[in-house]
């Protein structure tokens, strides 16, 4: 639909910017133009119906209570204002979605900044320290997450080891104050993958920068912040942007470690916005209220995308100022 | 700092970098003297590796671990016990169509894989070289709807294909791989926009069509960034979670990923999963993965240097 709206205004503008040299080629350049748009078809379906078709519809569940085998029922701003007044369930997701973000995505990020720096110096083993770390990231979510399902029960390996050291470990994941350090921990095994991003930048900072720094009587520690770091602020930034999109909407890793048919864990401690989202939709069959769920948490996550390049300006470092 | 001597004495290090594996008792040797000369540097190296690795080798460790041992709860870090049968195990004694979870899971990644490297690549092309008027404005429309988070579209994209009467098939999860994504679209209009145009214009003036420049000319180019794009698009449909539990209900269509979680699940409150068993199903669900990556690492890391970076998982 939306091509015919936006070809039609550009269709009328070129041949009279353009003037008889146009007209002579419009031949030729129509056919091109039916090609384009012949090409990007299968995108331009894609958009229409899977993306902007269903945008728009869940714009309008997101305005009814409707559990999609009787008719709609238009109730206006209802099922936000409940989310946002009456549900303290949601408040409960939000704040765990928050805490979970704000801290596994920095932890993850200064450990693989650390991992990379120290990796960067003329470590011998370099290339099996960079396996150790990087070969868990490969290692799919929920195989991972079957690991520490594993190990965090109750009965489990940790909880043997700390028998050793005569600790009396907690129920990690029936327990409403362990659920979410649990989960902040599987999240610091995705520190590999920016570890080694970070290390092959931090390999095409200039040898002459640190030698000059070493002149001037930089330590480690001044070199590191001074030189290092402000070279490798634009991945930093990326990797800080995608993984808060990514912890915003974490699911599967919750789904799998919560106890049977639990998903929103022991008092909803580890209830995230995509499981409550996910509950309200296919467990309840609330789709009103789990859209309206859902486009709470795109302004969730556009607020912080915004803060994020708001405060970009003063701490991210683009040497040639082009990108 | 701990770092600072490492940064100090780069000399004998890098030398014997260099040297590599030729004369071992002498880089051993060296690796000793690197060892004294920085400690806290290797051992925060080595702790902080470890503690990384050790789920892996955990998976391991249990993957091999007898039935009793796993009733048991009574797991080693290193392997003690090597129950290789496990492996076969795992495809008979879970009660569970586990060779069906691992066929699908092959079948949904790879078409889904076929699906993304034919679409975007068109779509790609034609970005990159056609002109027409509005495309501007439909390429703004590709970058903006990387924002959209796929939780928006979710609910209404499962009532549409309940409405199809797609769900508990492979459908929901593979058709729509055929309409190509922004993110890929985005990656190979930016690789074919770096490619001289001069062939392509040579071919045009030999009368080929733009579709037979497509064919003939860009996609023979275009392999590194198609390889890249299915390495991406199999690493994500393989190990998917969330799509099939929207999707499929029954055992038979289930991949591997969501079959894990249901063999977990099915046994009782008070019951223990099988966890040998399951650790084998997540070793046949990483195998794949990491060959992938180390068949297409090359392309991967081009990617990388190209976008500027890749994402974290």
């Amino acid at each position: 639909m939306s091509n015919v709206v936006d070809e039609a205004p550009g269709a009328a503008r070129e041949p009279r910017r353009a003037g008889r040299r146009r007209t002579r080629l419009s031949r030729r350049g129509r056919k091109e133009a039916f090609y384009f748009w012949l090409f990007i078809s299968p995108w331009l379906i894609g958009f229409v119906g899977f993306l902007l078709g269903p945008m728009v519809a869940s714009v309008y569940i997101s305005l009814t209570e409707w559990d999609s085998f009787t008719p709609p029922q238009w109730v206006g701003l209802d099922n936000y204002t409940r989310a946002l007044t009456e549900d303290p369930v949601f408040w409960k997701s939000l704040w765990n979605t928050f805490y979970y973000a704000l801290i596994s995505v920095p932890l993850g990020l200064i450990v693989g900044v650390w991992l990379a720096n120290l990796l960067n110096k003329r470590v011998r083993g370099r290339k099996l320290f960079r396996t150790l770390i990087y070969l868990p990231t490969l290692v799919p979510l929920v195989a991972t997450a079957m690991v520490f399902k594993m190990v965090l029960a109750p009965s489990g390996p940790l909880n043997d080891l700390l028998g050793l050291f005569g600790l009396d470990g907690p129920e990690w994941l029936l327990s409403a104050t362990w659920i979410k350090p649990a989960l902040i921990v599987l999240s610091v095994w995705g520190a590999g993958a920016a570890t080694v991003l970070l290390l092959s930048a931090m390999n095409g900072i200039p040898r002459e920068l640190y030698e000059a720094a070493e002149i001037d009587g930089a330590g480690a520690w001044r070199q590191f912040w001074s030189v290092t770091f402000p070279q490798i602020t634009p991945i930093i930034f990326f990797n800080l942007i995608m993984g808060l999109i990514g912890a915003f909407q974490i699911f599967s890793q919750v789904y799998i470690l919560a106890p049977n048919n639990n998903v929103g864990g022991p008092d909803n401690a580890s209830q995230m916005m995509v499981t409550l989202l996910f509950q309200e939709a296919f467990s309840f069959y609330h789709f009103g209220y789990a859209s309206a769920i859902a486009w709470l948490l795109f302004i969730v996550i556009l607020v912080f995308t915004v803060i994020a390049f708001r405060t970009a300006r003063k701490w991210v470092f683009y040497e040639t100022e082009v990108r | 700092m701990a770092i600072a001597p490492q940064a100090a004495a780069p000399g004998p290090a890098a030398e014997a970098d260099r040297k590599g594996r030729r004369d071992d008792g002498d880089a051993a040797k060296r690796t000793l003297s690197a060892f004294k000369a920085s400690p806290a540097t290797y051992a925060v190296l080595i702790v902080v590796s470890a503690l990384l690795f050790v789920p892996f080798v955990l998976m391991v460790s249990i993957s091999l671990a007898s039935d009793q041992t796993s009733a048991e709860n009574a797991f080693t870090i290193i392997p003690g016990e090597f129950e290789w049968s496990n492996f076969a195990d795992v495809f008979t004694a879970t009660g569970l169509p586990v060779g069906r979870f691992v066929l699908n899971s092959v079948l949904i990644a790879t078409l889904s894989a076929v699906g993304q490297v034919l679409s975007s690549s068109l779509v790609g092309y034609a970005f990159a070289r056609l002109r027409a008027p509005g495309k501007g404005v439909m390429f703004m429309i590709v970058l903006a709807t990387m924002m959209i988070p796929a939780q928006i579209t979710m609910i209404p994209q499962f009532l549409l294909f309940k409405e199809l009467g797609w769900v508990n098939t492979y459908l929901p999860l593979i058709v729509p791989n055929f309409f190509s994504n922004a993110f890929n679209v985005f990656l190979v209009r930016q690789f074919v926009s770096r490619l001289p145009s001069e062939l392509d214009e040579a071919a045009q003036v030999d009368g080929l069509g733009y579709f037979g420049v497509y064919r003939r000319i860009i996609l023979p180019m275009m392999w590194p960034i198609l390889t890249a794009i299915a390495i991406f698009t199999l690493t994500f449909a393989w190990g998917d979670f969330m799509g099939p539990l929207i999707y499929l209900n029954s055992e038979e269509s289930m991949p591997l990923a969501l079959g894990l979680q249901y063999m977990t699940s099915t046994s009782n409150a008070m019951q223990l999963p099988p966890w040998n068993l399951v650790m084998v199903g997540s070793i046949i669900l990483t195998l794949p993965m990491i060959a992938i990556y180390y068949l297409g690492q090359k392309y991967l890391y081009e990617m990388n240097l190209q976008g500027g970076s890749a994402g974290v998982k």
